[in-house]
């Protein structure tokens, strides 16, 4: 038997060395490839401007976005710039909705395609009415960056930044009001993600909190600090209803730890009581 | 009243005959240890795993668009469904440890030798299905851990060459892991692998008994030396009788396996729950580690450093046919493996490494 496994062995391993090299292709991507390139397709914006051929200040467009809360979360250079990133031909052209860069005036509709209650709040604003008007005033990359756009915060509203355009005592008032409700978020935010740790998925908070941020930062962009009070209370149900919840599966969390504990402890004592009578039967 | 049922019990089943025969006077070695239980806590783990999976099963969709959030129901909204997915996972890793000691214990009893080579045949076929079981089950929560291993995994037969590709392809249903590929899972974990392991299960418990329980090698004269050319079944007349004393040990070592079920839940319950196992799966978008569930680790890190992948997955299709025959092929009649220093070291060695090889795959 030994003599035919043996045999067996040698038959299937002298093949196996024999063919060392097989398939190279897959043994240098094997484990290493980013697996999900499998099913995107290659994006030709990248390719394109991420190669040695585009200029520098281009070139670092894609490691920007890469990096970016757009990047992070799928929104890649069609959503915004059109075109279609799978056909070199048609990648850039208008036919396929390719619009390039925006100019300056354009740049709250090239957003607002997506931010589309943000548009009408910022038309709406001091901002706004100030950029139709052709007058010096901020649009969306002025505060926010364009290709490596972060995570919207209360930290965008700063002195370094406002005092670029005028004096920084309205924003300050501005971000004042906004900093209670900020906060709640953020500590919401904190707990769904403590939660996500603790094994539970709170879809619908997440969803909850994630429109109810959306919406009360789009009210900030109205620049109107009597309109944000006012409609602060709101906001702030909203969020409670949100942290009771949380609480709540805090509290369920705690019953199942103690439920499982008892489980262990009884199961824990029973095995004693067994193992000891299981002795006294032995002596 | 209780007694009419039980004459109607006896007259039909033989009830009081049977517990003579099979617990009163059966005797088991004097020199059984408590390692002896494994098989027996084994077999609650199935169990636990089934009963659990039954439940689980009820409320559980198989579609991509549905099993994340039917999986996050069970958690959330069925009552004490995170207690029986909890138990079934947790339950599933401990079933696979626990059949891996039995294996390493009878393995170090020698109690594979003659005329036992069918009942370890069956008993590590035992253990490759239930890592199948184990594996089928990853996916089915469609999270991005799930998602993801099962994409590694049910990628590495195609370094195979010609039927490489097919074997994945029928694997997945496709060329990618898809709603086919959750289907195909589902049917293995729930309607394919139970009648199998069961059937595998009843041959193995059905030589167990047919050719008696064996003694431990360590400190008696093992009699099973003689030329085997006929039928004969292992009996200890001398023996302790299986009740209580074998029964007791058995009935604390099932509790033991239940406690330690329960502190991992109550004290480690995220211990088999990563961050991506409590994210749906997107196929758009790559986890920055993937890996396989532990008891793949090994292997999987093996393949990792073996630089033709045909080569590793040979070595590991040799390396299972060494596993499953293994009583075939060391036929030396020695069963104490303290008086077979090659063995034991070879033994060592391998142990060594597969730890080694775990936590590096780990990492």
């Amino acid at each position: 038997m030994r003599y035919f496994f043996l045999s067996l062995m040698m038959i299937v391993v002298l093949p196996s060395i024999g063919v060392t090299g097989y398939r190279e292709n897959f043994e240098q991507e094997f484990l290493t490839k980013t697996w999900s390139g499998e099913q995107v397709e290659e994006n030709l914006c990248i390719s394109c401007h991420s190669s040695d051929k585009m200029k520098p200040e281009f070139r670092s467009i894609t490691d920007a976005w890469q990096a970016s809360w757009h990047g992070q979360n799928n929104i890649s250079c069609e959503h915004c710039h059109g075109g279609d990133p799978k056909d070199a031909k048609t990648s850039m052209s208008p036919q396929r909705g390719f619009v390039g860069t925006p100019r300056y005036q354009e740049v709250p509709d090239f957003c607002g395609k997506c931010h589309i209650g943000i548009l009408s709040n910022f038309i709406e604003s001091g901002h706004g009415k100030a950029l139709r008007a052709a007058r010096k005033a901020p649009n969306c990359v002025t505060c926010h960056g364009s290709h490596g756009i972060r995570k919207a915060s209360i930290d965008i509203i700063n002195e370094q930044l406002c005092s670029r355009c005028h004096s920084y005592e309205r924003a300050k008032i501005m971000k004042q009001a906004l900093f209670l409700t900020e906060k709640k978020i953020g500590q919401l935010e904190t707990g769904l993600e403590e939660l996500r740790r603790e094994g539970i998925y709170p879809e619908a908070d997440e969803k909850s909190l994630f429109s109810t941020q959306a919406e009360f930062r789009a009210l900030f962009h109205t620049v109107d600090v009597d309109l944000v009070k006012d409609r602060t209370e709101e906001f702030t149900a909203k969020l409670d209803l949100i942290d009771r919840n949380i609480r709540a599966t805090y509290r369920e969390l705690r019953f199942r730890k103690n439920f499982s504990a008892f489980l262990m402890l009884a199961f824990t004592g029973m095995g004693i009581v067994i193992f000891l009578l299981s002795q006294s039967k032995e002596d | 009243m209780l007694k009419k049922i039980r004459m109607w019990f006896e007259v039909r089943i033989g009830l009081d005959d049977l517990i003579k025969t099979k617990v009163l006077d059966y005797r088991i070695p004097k020199n059984i240890n408590i390692f002896y239980t494994l098989g027996f806590i084994a077999m609650i783990a199935y169990a636990v795993q089934a009963v659990t999976g039954i439940l689980l099963f009820i409320y559980y969709i198989p579609h991509p668009d549905h099993a994340f959030r039917s999986v996050q129901d069970i958690m959330t909204k069925v009552p004490y469904g995170w207690l029986f997915r909890q138990m079934h996972v947790v339950g599933s890793n401990l079933m696979i440890t626990v059949a891996i000691l039995h294996m390493i214990t009878v393995f170090l009893m020698g109690n594979y030798k003659r005329p036992r080579e069918l009942t370890w045949f069956g008993g590590a076929l035992s253990l490759l299905f239930t890592i199948t079981f184990g594996f089928s089950g990853y996916l089915l929560p469609w999270t991005q851990l799930s998602y993801w291993a099962t994409t590694v995994v049910t990628s590495i037969p195609t370094a195979l060459p010609v039927i490489g590709e097919p074997i994945a392809h029928i694997l997945k249903g496709g060329d990618h892991v898809t709603a086919s590929t959750l289907s195909r899972f589902f049917a293995l974990h729930v309607a394919i692998l139970p009648p199998l392991f069961l059937t595998l299960m009843g041959i193995h418990l059905f030589l167990i008994n047919r050719i008696g329980i064996s003694a431990t090698p360590f400190g008696i004269v093992d009699e099973e030396k003689r030329p085997l050319t006929e039928y004969k079944r292992k009996i200890h007349p001398d023996g302790y009788p299986y009740y209580p004393s074998f029964f007791q040990k058995q009935m604390y070592m099932m509790m033991g396996y239940f406690a330690v079920m329960f502190f991992i839940i109550t004290f480690f319950p995220t211990m088999f729950f990563p961050d991506e196992a409590n994210t749906p799966a997107d196929p758009f978008r790559t986890p920055s580690q993937i890996r396989p569930a532990w008891y793949l680790l090994a292997p999987y890190q093996l393949m990792k450093l073996i630089p033709n992948k045909f080569f590793g997955i040979t070595l590991m299709a040799i390396l299972a046919a060494i596993f499953l025959l293994w009583p075939f092929l060391d036929t030396y009649r020695e069963k104490n493996v303290l008086k077979r220093p090659v063995l034991r070291g070879v033994f060592m060695f391998l142990l060594i490494t597969w730890v080694v090889l775990l936590f590096w795959g780990r990492t």
